[in-house]
């Protein structure tokens, strides 16, 4: 894009004045000098020739000061005949006479081209200065707007209206797809978005990294945007003028925001990478724990079962009926717990895999609290639970299947977590927006600052304790929860033990035709 | 001891789980018969006419829910589920195919008895059409009354419907849509709440403790069941 042949010109911008301007600074330096004849007319009896020459001087400075140099010299032209007819001897002739006129007047003219290239150059470093300004603005805006951006769909956005707001240009942004295709962008278009580009032109520029424009004028440009040899995007845009490369400080503007730009896909485009490969490294880790949990969980119970089942078949007939009773049930009990355990497996692996649709209906919140304490029944072993559902509950839009589930994991931690026969309290409330269930137990509580971290796969109180589970019987209590659009915290209650609460969103229920659902029996 | 025992049907693909359930069976004195697949299972209703059947929902060369369609077609055999709890869905179509009702694996052999005989016990509607007994529970269907330890709850009509169909199948699960059908008809047959409702009500009449019924057992996701003793 830099050429640096083009680098020493002027800029475009200073070039000329506006035409407007321009023909009133001429108006002027033809005015200005007849102006300072009709003042010095007057008084050329009381001043000298040198002062009167001032005041055409005076003239021309103003005009330069304020129209420049073309304006100026034109004045200093027009002055020195005035001056010479009406004021230096001979009167009423160009000739002039006297010499010290004639220095005065060549000085007058000199003073004025040098005073006017003054101006114009203090004009310049005011212009230069101001379009600086204007465009670090421009920048920093930009730099603003796409540091808060998160996706390249977002960015295309940004550079796209920043482009047209800065060089009135019609522009659009054209990433590649996993293919390494350019594609239209898919979100509805600006109004200042480029339509007309050339899919071909730009797949071009993104192949060979250059900037690619038709011989005709007013086709767009195909700028590849670059990060080290790979290129993110193409930059299409067609300028409503003629290209900006006549105008280098533009054109180097132009490459600035490019950059910002770019520089902005590149941070979007490392953060993707960091982001799959954290992914990778969650998936793998967490695959990981997943195998050791559960070698070590379905382990257990096996060695138990297995060692009861050959006791049994070895020395049966030694065996009494107690002891066989005993045996049978620690088989028994070891086998519901390995069900228990493959059941939360396979829901985790289903839930997280997005394959469990929710089936949701209107549910009574006792009718969920009861159906799991009936499922419960024999792990409860007489401990009191007591319930306080207000009968003023209003139904709930649940799947009734899974969130028994998510009360069925949580009572069972308290079961597991806390002394034997100490009492577990259910209770419901009705919030502004929600319906809440707490469980509550009297037990030691959560440890401190491992209220959220329980919700995390895998995680375990102790790491190697008697009480046997994977860990996944909240997360998946997290993950349910969740899915309902709700949400599940833990905490601890003065007082009491560990309490998880269960915030489910409320909803209008559908209305109870009171008369024709009782009127149906008659 | 006249009476023969009841001829029990087990269709069932595990040769273990088979065995198992064999022996606890035959151990209550019923009779088994066997198939390890859903053809000869079949061929068995014909041939030899059993008094129930059990069903195992994974079978090898027809699932369970063409066993129990193919059936339907020609018997009205009562007939009890067997599925894992990662078959709920089947469980359900099962159910609507007509199956009778179901058990999760795993599940303990006092549980299968008492399901096959409340099954036994409609199939031969030895459920006394005049009073209903189950612990403190008494309904006097002739009269339309409810007691609870030997005092009468007053309940509304709909909510003595519900409680009578739930008797006509005492021990069984009802479902869903077979309640809301008999109870408000078939254009409400998707209208939950109507149930959620009145089995709430009737729960708060006749439960000590409402949130952990005794009688009116909720089966989550499927429907409900009167327990019984």
């Amino acid at each position: 894009m830099q050429n640096p042949s083009t680098l020493k010109k002027r800029p475009t911008f200073l070039r000329k004045l506006p035409r407007g301007r321009e023909l009133r600074g001429y108006a002027w330096g033809m005015a200005a000098p007849f102006v300072c004849t009709l003042i010095n007319w007057p008084l050329q009896n009381i001043l000298g020739e040198a002062s009167i020459l001032m005041i055409y001087l005076l003239g021309v400075f103003l005009v330069a000061n304020h129209f420049g140099r073309g304006a100026s010299i034109l004045a200093s032209l027009l002055s020195a005949p005035l001056f010479a007819f009406y004021f230096a001897r001979p009167i009423f002739s160009l000739a002039i006479s006297d010499l010290e006129n004639i220095v005065g007047l060549g000085v007058m003219i000199v003073v004025a081209n040098l005073t006017s290239n003054l101006q114009d150059k203090a004009r310049l470093q005011a212009e230069l200065a101001r379009q600086r300004e204007s465009r670090t603005k421009a920048l920093y805006r930009l730099s603003q707007a796409l540091a808060e951006t998160g996706n390249q769909e977002n960015v295309a956005v940004v550079a796209v209206q920043h482009i047209h707001d800065q060089f009135g240009a019609m522009s659009v942004l054209l990433f590649a797809d996993e293919q390494g295709r350019l594609v239209y962008p898919e979100a509805e278009p600006l109004p200042f978005s480029l339509r007309a580009t050339d899919l071909a032109d730009a797949q071009r520029a993104f192949k060979l990294a250059k900037v690619q424009q038709r011989r005709n004028g007013c086709a767009p440009f195909y700028y590849p945007l670059m990060r080290s040899q790979t290129v993110l995007a193409v930059l299409a845009i067609s300028f409503k003028a003629s290209s900006i490369d006549s105008d280098p400080q533009l054109s180097a503007f132009f490459d600035t925001f490019c950059s910002l730009i770019t520089q902005t896909l590149e941070r979007l485009y490392l953060a993707g990478q960091a982001k799959d490969a954290t992914l990778q490294a969650e998936t793998e880790s967490l695959r990981n724990a997943l195998l050791s949990a559960i070698s070590h969980d379905l382990r257990t119970p096996l060695t138990r079962i297995s060692g009861a089942a050959s006791t049994l078949i070895e020395s049966g007939s030694e065996c009494s009926e107690e002891e066989k009773q005993d045996l049978g049930k620690v088989i028994l009990e070891e086998a519901q717990r390995m069900s228990d355990l493959t059941s939360k497996i396979l829901n985790m692996a289903r839930l997280s895999s997005g394959e469990i649709i929710l089936h949701q209906d209107w549910n009574a919140v006792e009718e969920i609290v009861g159906g799991a304490l009936t499922r419960l029944d024999k792990n409860l072993q007489g401990r009191p639970v007591r319930t306080q559902l207000p009968g003023s509950l209003p139904l709930v839009w649940i799947d009734a299947v899974l969130l028994e589930q998510v009360l069925v994991n949580l009572i069972e931690n308290a079961i597991k977590y806390t002394p034997p026969g100490s009492p577990i309290d259910i209770s419901a409330e009705l919030l502004p927006a929600t319906v809440r269930l707490t469980v509550s137990d009297y037990g030691d509580g959560i440890p401190k600052g491992m209220e959220e971290k329980l919700f995390d796969k895998f995680y375990r109180h102790e790491t190697e304790t008697q009480t046997s589970g994977v860990g996944l019987g909240l997360a998946l209590c997290r993950a349910i929860v969740e899915a309902h659009g709700g949400a599940i915290k833990a905490t601890n209650l003065a007082g009491k033990g560990a309490a998880f609460m269960i915030d489910l969103p409320m909803r209008e229920p559908p209305s109870l035709n009171w008369d024709k659902a009782e009127s149906a029996t008659a | 001891m006249s009476e023969i025992p009841p001829l029990i049907l087990l269709i069932e693909d595990d040769p273990q789980t088979r065995r198992f359930l064999k022996s606890s069976l035959m151990h209550r004195g019923w009779r088994i018969l066997e198939a390890d697949n859903g053809k000869t299972g079949l061929a068995l209703v014909h041939s030899d006419n059993p008094d129930l059947m059990i069903l195992d929902l994974g079978l090898p060369d027809m699932d369970g829910i063409s066993v129990m369609k193919k059936l339907r077609q020609v018997s009205d055999l009562p007939v009890l589920i067997l599925s894992a709890r990662s078959q709920e869905q089947n469980k359900i179509l099962a159910l609507d195919a007509g199956a009778d009702d179901y058990l999760t694996k795993p599940f303990g052999t006092g549980e299968l008895h008492a399901r096959l005989q409340a099954l036994l016990r409609r199939a031969k509607r030895t459920v006394s059409s005049e009073v209903f007994e189950t612990g403190e529970l008494k309904v006097d269907l002739v009269n339309r009354k409810v007691f609870i330890s030997g005092n009468e709850v007053r309940v509304t009509p709909i909510e003595f419907r519900l409680l009578s169909i739930l008797i006509r199948h005492a021990g069984l699960v009802v479902k869903h849509h077979e309640l809301l059908k008999e109870v408000w008809g078939s254009e409400h047959i998707n209208d939950q709440h109507y149930l959620r409702i009145y089995m709430g009500q009737l729960r708060h009449k006749l439960e000590i403790n409402p949130a952990r019924p005794r009688y009116l057992l909720t089966e989550v996701g499927v429907g409900y069941r009167l327990a019984v003793d």
